[in-house]
């Protein structure tokens, strides 16, 4: 890792030490601690997960954390606490946890629409806080992640987020102002595409394909798209370009995407979420 | 013409007679007409240039080929602003056309802008795009002048800036490796004014417009190429006096359509020949 060494309680230098504690553990919690699992980031002798009721709890003890229905104690035995419940219990949780949280603690935020103003306010005023907005596909790996520091977290913090986080996925630090958009992109993104996949497999089911591996394929389509536009580099523009051999398939079928207004219609989506965040947030 | 020293004659012939490039530059249904009046003349060291849309070399050398057996046709299609010396041209040469012919000729277009080589079925595409795409530009700019003497500007000035914005973005495109997505990106700062504005044309569906038009144009130019190939000519088409002039040069002429009233007739146009 680069830079400095995180100072924690108990000396803990790298993330296979650090003790990770989840407050709320719903399906982005669920989401987030199965990929640090899979990814051999973290033990699962080193997960504590707290929740009112048994009902989420199950599937963590069946992967090896431990769970509590105390929230203090997520905080009493983690360095690194997600906080992870719905918005409106939030400020609550906050007042029952103040007075365990201390100077080694890192406190990540996973709740939308709750701003690092507010999460500050209703914590000590030295407290290492961060926002952090994930997506579902950190399970496998496969996630995009922003994330943003409040005024008390250094270059230590951000740097140990990132590093612990790349394991899930794409993980990058951004201003806060850019945590609604990720929303609209990406957080809600991955709905826009399973439609999207859902549309093409009904496609070649008109055409004469079964379903299922219609399906299949529309999926490994847009893995295959994706994976070349991340190793490449270049523009999508571009690549698809590559695709048109002239009069041919391709160019026919993206004349008829370009009469439905696809683009119009998808920057319409990413902007409704976004203002949607953004409206949440002021609630 | 006169006032740039361009020599001028009314006869067909004597153009003829005194060119060894013919640029063949009348409208498509004349073409059959002019063939068959100048044939005679044509001889070997001729290049016969057609830019007629839709007419095909084959159906220049069919023509051509009862008066001299291997007539060097080029099919050219080249577009409005090689007046201002940036036209768009292509060319297609003919079954005796030799590659010294097509490059004589791509050096004659090329002072005039850009000038290349292409299979003779693109052609038709070729229409479509930057045949008629100055067409395309023109209503483009025509609009954004609008949009900008609708936000405050003068005209002139209007026209004058949005003219400018679009050959300096052509110049660009031009100029750089880069694909235009990418220009466009580069244009467009985050939140900013210009992504706004493109979001109005995605929702209004302006990339699928202008392959539309494309596509229209390119059509459009293979059915009157079809109605050529049937000679099918309705006499709206031909004007009355150039035909004319056609006849009294070329008695042996006859207009090749069945049913319409013969303009040949020495009698008044209102009795009807068979």
């Amino acid at each position: 890792s680069g830079g400095g060494s995180v100072r924690t309680a108990a000396g803990a230098m790298e993330a296979a030490e650090l003790r990770v504690g989840f407050v709320g553990a719903g399906r982005m919690a669920g989401g987030l601690a199965r990929g640090l699992l899979r990814a051999g980031k973290v033990p699962a002798s080193s997960i504590l997960a707290s929740a009112p009721s048994d009902k989420n709890l199950d599937a963590w003890r069946e992967s090896g954390c431990r769970t509590t229905h105390c929230n203090l104690e997520v905080l009493q035995e983690s360095t690194l606490v997600f906080l992870a419940t719905k918005p409106h219990v939030l400020p609550g949780v906050l007042q029952e946890i103040r007075p365990a949280v201390g100077p080694h603690h890192i406190i990540v935020s996973l709740v939308a629409g709750v701003t690092l103003q507010t999460l500050q306010r209703l914590l000590p005023a030295w407290t290492k806080v961060l926002r952090l907005m994930p997506n579902l596909p950190c399970v496998v790996q496969a996630g995009a992640m922003v994330f943003a520091r409040g005024s008390g977290a250094s270059d230590e913090e951000a740097a140990l987020l990132k590093s612990l986080l790349s394991s899930c996925g794409l993980c990058e630090e951004v201003p806060e102002s850019y945590i609604n958009i990720h929303t609209g992109l990406s957080g809600s993104g991955v709905a826009y595409v399973y439609l999207f996949a859902e549309a093409l497999a009904e496609g070649a089911v008109k055409m004469g394909m079964p379903g299922g591996l219609a399906s299949r394929i529309a999926a490994q389509t847009l893995l295959g798209a994706a994976k070349m536009m991340l190793e490449t580099g270049e523009h999508p523009a571009k690549l698809r370009g590559d695709v048109c051999t002239p009069g041919g398939t391709t160019i026919h079928a993206l004349h008829q995407l370009e009469k439905g207004a696809l683009r119009a219609t998808v920057m319409n989506a990413v902007e409704a979420a976004t203002k949607r965040a953004c409206d949440m947030a002021e609630d | 013409l006169q006032k740039i020293g361009v020599n001028f004659t009314v006869s067909n012939k004597d153009t003829v007679k005194s060119s060894d490039v013919l640029f063949l530059a009348v409208k498509p249904p004349i073409i059959p007409f002019i063939l068959d009046e100048v044939g005679p003349d044509i001889e070997a060291r001729h290049i016969v240039v057609s830019c007629a849309a839709g007419v095909t070399i084959s159906s220049i050398e069919k023509k051509l080929s009862t008066f001299c057996p291997t007539p060097k046709v080029i099919r050219c299609m080249t577009n409005t602003p090689v007046i201002v010396r940036e036209g768009a041209t292509v060319y297609a040469t003919g079954t005796h056309a030799d590659v010294e012919d097509g490059k004589l000729l791509e050096q004659l277009m090329a002072s005039v802008g850009f000038c290349t080589e292409v299979e003779e079925d693109l052609i038709d595409a070729v229409t479509g795009l930057s045949g008629s795409g100055p067409a395309y530009a023109f209503t483009a700019l025509d609009a954004l002048a609008d949009g900008g003497v609708k936000m405050g500007l003068p005209r002139r000035l209007a026209v004058r800036l949005g003219a400018q914005a679009l050959l300096g973005a052509a110049k660009m495109l031009l100029e750089s490796e880069q694909h235009p997505g990418q220009l466009k990106d580069n244009v467009c700062s985050p939140g900013g004014a210009t992504i706004h504005a493109l979001h109005f044309l995605e929702s209004g569906g302006f990339r699928s417009l202008l392959i539309n038009a494309v596509e229209a144009s390119c059509i459009r130019t293979r059915e009157l190429q079809h109605l050529a190939d049937q000679e099918t000519i309705s006499p709206a088409a031909i004007k009355k006096t150039l035909l004319d002039k056609v006849k009294l040069e070329s008695p042996s002429l006859s207009v090749a359509s069945a049913s319409k009233v013969s303009l040949f007739t020495n009698k008044s146009p209102s009795s009807k020949k068979n």
